[in-house]
């Protein structure tokens, strides 16, 4: 397996009793890169990443971080070598701080050395939350929420986030903020796959785009190439008003 | 024989459980709420029965729509005020201890007007009972379970059938979309605690003639009930009689065979294997989808 | 800045000084009241070890009286079988060690499928493990539970039985506070309360959620069974109904939720108002004991669902919001209703 891809997906597939939510899903994502992840409302983006991190095992296939089979193994195991992410739902703690949210993932996630303190902060600047630090998130605008999911994933170190619709429900001021960010924690090192509904947003970061359609991939490439796609423009936005 | 005599004793005893566990599963399905307050809507059934009884000298079957009509009321105003602040303002779990209080308050008061002794109520044909072969049936067993039976069909069907049992599934499945399209879904919630509460009553009266009850006895009908929709499944009358008829044989095979004092201890056994095998019951969640 | 400074100073000076008086008090005060207190360091033991796991991780036992029983008869099948009804002095060391590593064993084998079960269904799990472990108690016969079983006297020094059990349960009770608050300031009491929050996120980030909740609830089941075996001490005589006792897992869930729920202070704070109302102001309302327990429980939900130190600390500090508040419930919706239109 050449070094430069962090993740390698083949024939992810997953049934949920009748259902094919995904079938035969190939994937190779660039290590150091932005990756897209497109798709209409219930094309299995978040299954995809439920089934990489492990909440779901998969119907049939195997998916590898690093050269290393993951497949099978828990969460838990998932996030210690070094995947994270931030769930399509903001799931903050909310009778916890901004600060006590963002420092569990500091005290956990990645295996290895680091100082708690200098982590949380750096992970509370980046996402520009720093001046929150001591509110309840259940206290938190939707804007500072999405912030809040994401620095706490970087707050794992991981290698690769996993980023499921980070912009949604946000303006267009803070989308381009939230853009912003991850590019920022792509420049740390951090591989980031981000499934958007935001085309421009997707588009002008991804160096690679991932398109799925009812559970089957339909496109692969740059993101000048998938918005020229005809099945892409057929079943993707044709769904929905083209900007 | 003595097997079979078991089994039969046990289905009969299981219609009684399935009556008395129907509104708890039923409010438990569409509220989503554990109501520990349960039992006592099957004690206080009961001695609205015994009270007709030694009153009005009414039978306690004939008595059934009274009792109805009075835990009907009584449910909804519960459920419209302290449940449903309960639930407003804090957890699940939490409404899960409010309901406990209220149970204490009640049992209290029941000790307070009716004493802690045990009562039963003894119609005239309580001490009439048939042959079969080497089979023994009781004349009130038949009658309970008989009662209880057409009790749980005339709850189906108006579950399936009137359109406000289509509104409370319709509640059940999706509170948000059925507020959007124009139900009160509080008030659904409110009716629907107070059928619950009605049946409750309703088999309170049977188990009036059929088993001795006091006030302490709620808590066992409480647990009964929880451990019947975990057997059957959540929401359904068909899932509570399925439950209701397990749990009955359960009971009586476990007194003949390891020893009357195991009853519980068995039904707590199966209980919890069952919750880690299949948490959502035999016959899987009738209402809403499994989350 | 965390306004903490000056918190762990004052807790430590308020605690020694607490201690200090503590040890003072049976030299003034009448039998009636030690046995009070005794009763108040046990119960406000009881809820610091349910907090635990009830508080810390939000699995709530409603059974963990069961782990009285266990730590109880435990002790008491030790002191007759194998110390030939001996257990005084060190002996009782090691009955009531007996007592706390059994009730820990029987959690162990527990934990792995009962923590699979979550909210309601794990509270009526442990509500009927806490029946079965009672009934076999005293169905089965040679634990004896039925007929009942005695231990000897704790100590053989010259002192008071309740002055002894008092200091007993001061010594477990501290000891139980200090467990608990070193668990809250570690990184395992941050991966509990992240469970408690929300376990699924909880293992995105890290946190071997399996492994904390059972640890969790060993220590727990440890520290209730360790409590139970000197309880059952206390009383020399006991039968199943007195330490299988429902009341006991309500009133630890209770006097969590009037102190506040996943605190140090709230559960001893509300085992002193619970005990104190019970055994001393309502001592004489025997009929209507249950009324009024109950009633309280309801007001507490309704009024306080945090308890008296989410109370005082929501008096405390009213900063208002420097942004408009959002539930995740209300963000949910305004995604429901805004879906992005790209
Ligand atoms: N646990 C589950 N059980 C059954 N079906 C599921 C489950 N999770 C997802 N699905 C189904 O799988 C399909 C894919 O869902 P998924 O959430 O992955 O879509 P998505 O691409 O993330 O959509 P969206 O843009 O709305 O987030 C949907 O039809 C969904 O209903
Ligand atoms: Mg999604």
């Amino acid at each position: 397996m050449d070094s430069d891809t962090i993740l390698r997906g083949r024939g992810v597939s997953k049934q949920f009793r009748g259902l094919r939510a995904l079938s035969d899903i190939e994937f190779d994502i660039p290590r150091g890169s932005i990756c897209g992840l497109i798709g209409p409302n219930g094309a299995g983006k978040s299954t995809l990443f439920n089934l990489i991190t492990g909440y779901y095992p998969l119907t049939s296939g195997t998916i590898e971080f690093n050269g290393a089979r993951i497949d099978g193994l828990a969460t838990t195991r998932i996030s210690r070598i070094g995947i994270g992410r931030a769930f399509q739902i903001a799931k903050p703690f909310p009778d916890m701080t901004v600060y006590e949210n963002v420092r569990v993932g500091a005290l956990f996630g990645r295996e290895g050395q680091r100082d708690v303190k200098e982590v949380v902060e750096q992970a509370m600047n980046l996402m520009g939350l720093s001046h929150l630090a001591q509110r309840k998130a259940s206290s938190l605008t939707v804007g500072s929420l999405r912030k809040l999911e994401v620095a706490r994933a970087v707050a794992t170190r991981p290698e690769l986030l996993l980023a499921d619709e980070p912009c949604a429900g946000l303006n267009g001021t803070e989308t381009a903020e939230m853009i912003e960010c991850l590019r920022r924690v792509r420049d740390q090192g951090t591989t980031v796959w981000l499934v958007e509904h935001d085309m421009r947003a997707v588009m002008s970061i991804s160096e690679r785009v991932f398109v799925i359609d009812a559970g089957t991939k339909i496109a692969e490439g740059a993101p000048d190439v998938i918005v020229n796609d005809p099945r892409v423009i057929a079943a993707y936005l044709g769904a929905e008003p083209v900007a | 024989m003595v097997a079979l005599q078991t089994l039969i004793d046990g289905l009969i005893l299981g219609g009684v459980f399935s009556l008395a566990a129907v509104g708890f599963s039923l409010i438990f399905g569409v509220l989503g709420i554990v109501n520990l307050t349960h039992g006592i809507f099957v004690v206080a059934g009961a001695y609205i029965a015994l009270l007709l009884w030694s009153g009005l000298g009414l039978d306690p079957l004939v008595g059934i729509p009274v009792i109805m009509v009075v835990l009907f009321a009584t449910g909804y105003v519960y459920q419209r005020t302290i449940i449903q602040w309960a639930t407003e303002r804090a957890t699940v779990v939490a409404s899960l201890l409010v309901t406990f209080g209220v149970a204490l308050v009640m049992r209290n008061i029941l000790q307070l007007i009716f004493s802690s002794d045990i009562r039963s109520i003894s119609p005239s044909y309580s001490f009439v009972s048939f042959s079969l072969g080497d089979l023994r049936i009781d004349a009130v067993r038949v009658a309970g379970l008989t009662t209880s039976l057409v009790l749980l069909t005339v709850l189906t069907l108006f579950l399936s059938r009137t359109s406000f049992g289509r509104m409370i599934r319709a509640t059940a499945q999706q509170p948000l979309a059925a507020g959007l399209s124009g139900i009160n879904v509080p008030h659904v919630y409110g009716l629907t605690f107070a059928l619950g509460a009605a049946f409750a009553g309703a088999s309170g009266a049977v188990i009036g003639i059929v088993a001795p009850f006091s006030p302490a006895t709620e808590a066992i009908w409480t647990l009964n009930a929880f451990v019947v929709v975990v057997l059957g499944g959540v929401g359904s009358p068909a899932g509570a009689l399925l439950g209701g008829l397990l749990l009955g044989v359960i009971n009586t095979m476990t007194a003949q065979y390891i020893g009357p004092s195991f009853t519980n201890a068995t039904m707590f056994l199966v209980l919890v294997l069952m919750l880690l095998v299949r948490p959502q019951g035999l016959m899987g969640n009738a209402f809403g989808e499994s989350r | 800045m965390r306004p903490l400074s000056l918190k762990p100073l004052l807790a430590l000076v308020v605690g020694v000084a607490a201690v200090a008086v503590f040890t003072g008090l049976p030299a003034i005060l009448p039998p009636f009241y030690i046995r009070v207190l005794q009763v108040f360091f046990f119960s406000a033991g009881l809820a610091l070890s349910w907090g635990l796991l009830g508080g810390f991780a939000g699995y709530w036992s409603f059974g963990h009286t069961a782990f009285i029983g266990i730590g109880g008869f435990t002790a008491a099948l030790v002191s007759s079988h194998l110390l030939g009804g001996g257990g005084t002095g060190w002996g009782m060391v090691v009955t009531v060690g007996a007592g706390g590593l059994v009730a820990a064993l029987f959690a162990l084998v527990l934990a792995y499928p009962l923590l699979r079960l979550r909210g309601i269904y794990f509270a009526i799990a442990m509500l009927g493990v806490g029946e079965v472990f009672s009934e076999l108690s005293s169905s089965i016969d040679w634990i004896g539970g039925g007929l009942g079983l005695t231990l000897p006297a704790g100590t053989d020094l010259d002192i008071a039985p309740e002055v002894f059990y008092y200091y007993v349960f001061l010594v477990l009770m501290v000891a139980i506070l200090l467990i608990s608050a070193a668990t809250k300031l570690s990184r395992f009491g941050y991966g509990l309360m992240s469970i408690r929050e929300d376990e699924d996120t909880a293992r995105m980030l890290g946190v071997p959620t399996e492994r904390y909740k059972i640890q969790a609830f060993v220590l727990s089941a440890f520290l209730v069974g360790t409590l139970g075996a000197v309880y059952a001490y206390s009383l020399g005589y006991f039968s199943t109904p007195s330490l299988f006792r429902v009341d006991f897992s309500l009133n630890m869930i209770v006097h969590n939720m009037i102190g506040g729920i996943g605190t140090i202070a709230g559960p001893v704070i509300g085992a002193a108002i619970m005990v104190f109302l019970t055994n001393v102001v309502l001592g004489s309302f025997l009929s209507v004991h249950l009324l009024l327990t109950g009633a309280l429980v309801v007001l507490i939900v309704l009024l306080a669902p945090t308890g008296l130190l989410g109370l005082a600390a929501r008096l405390w500090q009213r900063d208002p919001p420097e942004e408009e508040p959002t539930s995740p419930t209300r963000e949910r919706e305004r995604r429901l209703t805004n879906e992005p239109a790209e």
